[in-house]
């Protein structure tokens, strides 16, 4: 929490707090597996991860060469010569598989190679510069989603079928279904330009982060408030709660232990797929407040059919995936004693 | 229930910390904002600019795009510069204070400046530029501008590899330290090349010494007005002035340059007052940006036009060709862009030698409608349906939508419109291009040749596969003409075998930069070049 709370407010984050937040989130990690006896599970689910990500990254290399359009194509074409020592600098010239074993020896090496359109640059450069502020964003946005999703899923629940529900509800559709580039200049016209709270652009400080989290976060925090609210009044009415009742338990003890752990499953079901959303709809927020993440690279990057550099951030975001729904799959045993992972 | 009573107590209690937490936020920010710019700059020296996007590389030998390019236009500078403010674009000394050429225009000689530092003290010498062009030309760099120097005597036999010893390249230097330059054939126009960045001399020490990262800010090694100070990838670049140029110094300290490549967003950051100026404005906005008072225009050495693929029936028949350019009218596009665009019939921009309005096919549909039953297509049934191609993009689509209907309306005849994404069109244009495909054009560098150059027979920018042996001839001579004159007459000849005669392109407009500019900033380089040097610039 520390660790995002200083990046929020730009602070300079101690190295010894990130190695802490690492070190004991592994340990933590491993001492649930083995608690748990998923140390197996978790193995088998990496080596398949490993596998997945083998596919996706040969599917990635043989579709670019197959689409048309090279990355050197330029409007101004170019002489004979010029194209032939372009091809034989960066290897485009050697056979299909024989470019495809070097790209995958580089990627057993950790090398994912130079992009071809920013020259000098390494694809693990390029991605260590602007993966950061994507995951900044993304952090936050889920975190403002949560925050205000949950607690408005509990209130329209607690008041199931009044206005305040109804109101709750309808405010919830209408972020779902408001797309973020028309929801973005609203809100910059509003609270930048109008009432001049924070900025219209830019990723600087805690000033410039406020918008573009909110449109990021406005979806899937509308997604999580239907969510947690059927949820509740779908476990409220269940057998166990009514038998908690009868056994005469708090009210506090019912609502923390009973009610709120179990109604909170389907939202983390939906957490895998929700980061998913977050990563691929910051592409669009990260163009509109022209916050230097790996969205405009990973776009632009197929315009340039920059190679390297493409299969570098797909490499990058699927491995994220991966992970994430990993890591749902496991807390999913944690709150739902029910669900057996083997 | 009860327990839901709860919920509803809790949550609400959650809420109102979170909202209380957002404003306290949104106030607490709003107090603190103040004009304080990044990487410790003071907002009364630093001209604040959006290049759009990070620059693809700063090594000139290598790159090719306009953003790099206005970065190295100034923290370097080549042998010769424009003077921009001359609406002729004469050239000016810069590295070099004079030179001169032989007779038939084949031997160069440029006597260089002296005294001249780089800005780690080493002073500037010939052997700079040549170790430039050595590596410009060498097939291992690989450079895509390789071909600028083509006009070296040998230059392309050592690029392509089957010359390795550049000492037989066209380029040396003599006793008196001059450089003298052997060219292939006669090229009037020379030292315009050396106005481009790609031949700006260059340190292969410093090259030498940190490999593919000497372009950062802590290796590079430079000469220009300004020197590269900060290079923060995808966010910004700072340059700073340097105190050591050998010319007049640069009157604004920093340049701030930010990356920012959607114009809108750049658009509310220069309303917020976060940027001094735009080159690049969102089309779709044009019609009001240009009421403002920091609104600035200029055309540009850029042409918009279509060309026929002239293989491919029924564009293989002149009169078909003729008949379609003669059915367009040009000032109907150019009113609906609204950006000002500059209507033209003949192929070279307006601003250039060359440039004649009078040359080329002119709107009339009946003489139009006359051609294709001449044709042979009286019948318009027996007309086939004919393809007009374009790369995605919103305005080319305007356009091309523009032309389908004004063909229907005044020929009689169906046109299909096909895009594809960039890349891919460029791949289409090489094999096999539609019957009628979109491109422009931007010079290089303000000579008709570069222009007259793409549609001779053995160009590879010629996709029209339109051959004219008296074209190539005509070009040919003129560029070898030095009577200005004479070389128009030319130019003027060779146009109307291209644009009436073959009827082989149909040339729309010349284009126009729009550009806002904060008022406190004077002397804003506004040039139909559209070369962005900053030296002049000064801030109120």
């Amino acid at each position: 929490m520390a660790v995002v709370v200083l990046s929020f407010f730009a602070l300079p984050i101690p190295v010894f707090l990130l190695w802490l937040v690492g070190i004991l989130g592994g340990l933590s990690f491993i001492h649930y597996t083995f608690s748990q006896n998923l140390f197996v599970y978790v193995m088998k689910r990496l080596a398949e991860a490993l596998f997945v990500i083998w596919v996706i990254a040969s599917l990635t290399f043989f579709l670019l060469r197959v689409i048309p359009g090279g990355p050197f194509d330029t409007e101004k074409a170019l002489p004979p010569e010029v194209i032939a020592n372009i091809a034989a600098k960066y290897n485009l010239d050697a056979p299909l598989h024989h470019q495809y074993a070097d790209y995958m020896l580089g990627l057993l090496k950790g090398d994912l190679g130079e992009s071809y359109k920013f020259l000098g640059r390494n694809v693990s450069q390029i991605v260590a510069e602007s993966l950061p502020v994507s995951l900044q964003l993304g952090t936050y946005s889920l975190l403002l989603a949560f925050l205000i999703g949950i607690p408005a899923g509990l209130f329209a629940a607690s008041r199931h079928n009044t206005w305040a529900d109804n109101a709750a509800m309808i405010f919830a559709i209408v972020g779902l279904a408001l797309p973020s580039f028309l929801i973005a200049p609203i809100l910059i016209i509003i609270f930048a330009f109008k009432l001049n709270w924070f900025e219209v652009a830019l990723w600087l400080g805690p000033e410039y982060y406020v918008l573009p989290v909110i449109v990021l976060g406005t979806g899937p925090a509308a997604i999580i408030a239907r969510l947690t609210r059927s949820s509740v009044l779908e476990v409220i009415r269940s057998d166990y709660i009514r038998t908690a009742k009868a056994k005469g338990l708090s009210h506090q003890v019912i609502l923390y232990k009973h009610v709120l752990k179990n109604s909170l499953i389907p939202v983390l079901t939906f957490s895998g797929p929700l980061v998913a959303g977050v990563l691929s709809g910051a592409f669009v927020v990260e163009q509109i407040f022209a916050i230097p993440g790996m969205g405009r690279h990973m776009v632009q990057s197929v315009t340039n059919r920059d190679y390297p550099l493409i299969l570098g951030t797909t490499l990058v975001f699927s491995i994220m995936l991966v992970l994430a729904n990993l890591l749902v799959d496991i807390l999913y045993a944690y709150f739902d004693p029910r669900i057996k992972l083997s | 229930m009860p327990v839901l009573k709860d919920f509803g107590k809790i949550s609400k209690k959650l809420m109102s910390w979170v909202l209380a937490l957002g404003f306290l936020l949104a106030v607490s920010s709003g107090c603190t904002r103040e004009r304080r710019l990044e990487y410790g700059l003071e907002l009364a020296d630093t001209l604040r600019i959006n290049i759009l996007s990070e620059p693809p590389t700063l090594d000139w030998n290598r790159s090719t795009d306009t953003t790099s390019s206005l970065i190295q236009d100034n923290i370097m500078e080549g042998l010769i510069q424009y003077d921009l403010k001359d609406p002729d674009f004469r050239l000016k000394p810069a590295l070099a204070t004079e030179w001169s050429s032989n007779e038939d225009f084949t031997r160069w000689v440029f006597t260089l400046r002296e005294g001249v530092e780089w800005n780690d003290g080493v002073p500037f010498k010939a052997e700079h530029v040549l170790a430039s062009w050595e590596r410009l030309l060498n097939p291992q760099t690989a450079s895509e501008y390789a071909y600028f120097l083509y006009s070296l005597k040998n230059a392309r036999l050592y690029n392509e590899g089957s010359i390795k010893d550049f000492a037989q390249v066209g380029a040396k230097v003599d006793s008196e330290g001059r450089i003298v330059v052997e060219l292939e054939q006669p090229k009037t126009y020379f030292p315009m090349l050396l106005t481009h960045s790609s031949t700006f001399p260059i340190r292969t020490d410093v090259i030498a010494k940190h490999g593919d990262q000497w372009t950062e800010p802590e290796n590079i090694v430079t000469l220009g007005a300004y020197n590269l100070k900060v290079w923060d990838h995808d966010r910004a670049i700072v340059l700073e002035r340097n105190e050591n140029y050998y010319g007049e110094k640069a009157l604004v300290k920093n340049i701030l340059a930010y990356m920012i490549n959607e114009t809108s967003t750049a658009l509310n950051l220069f309303d917020s007052g976060r940027l001094d100026s735009l080159h690049t404005l969102p089309s779709r906005e044009l019609v009001h940006l240009k009421r403002r008072k920091e609104y600035r225009e200029t055309g540009i050495m850029a042409t918009y036009y279509f060309g026929f693929n002239t293989t491919r029936p029924p564009m293989d028949n002149v009169l078909v060709r003729r008949a379609i350019v003669h059915a367009v009218d040009r000032k109907q596009i150019t009113d609906m862009l609204g950006g000002g665009q500059i209507p033209i019939s003949n192929w070279v921009p307006p601003g250039m030698l060359g440039y004649e309005a009078d040359v080329g096919l002119k709107f009339d549909a009946d003489e139009a409608r006359r051609l294709l039953d001449e044709a042979g297509f009286a019948d318009r049934s027996t007309f086939p349906t004919i393809t007009l191609s374009f790369n995605t993009l919103e305005d080319h689509r305007r356009v091309a939508e523009n032309i389908q209907a004004q063909l229907r309306r005044n020929l009689g005849i169906n046109v299909e419109l096909a895009n594809e994404e960039w890349k891919v069109y460029l791949r289409s244009l090489s094999t096999n291009p539609s019957h009628i495909y979109r491109l422009g054009w931007l010079a290089d560098y303000p000579d008709p040749d570069n222009f007259m150059g793409i549609m001779t027979s053995f160009s590879d920018q010629n996709y029209t596969r339109w051959k004219s042996e008296r074209y190539d001839e005509l070009v040919r001579q003129a560029v070898a003409e030095g009577d200005p004159a004479k070389r128009q007459a030319l130019y003027v000849e060779a146009q109307r075998i291209l644009t009436e005669e073959g009827a082989a392109v149909l040339p729309l407009f010349a284009q126009v930069n729009h550009l806002l500019v904060n008022e406190r900033v004077q002397n804003y380089p506004v040039n139909r070049l559209a070369r962005f040097i900053f030296r002049e610039v000064s801030l109120k």
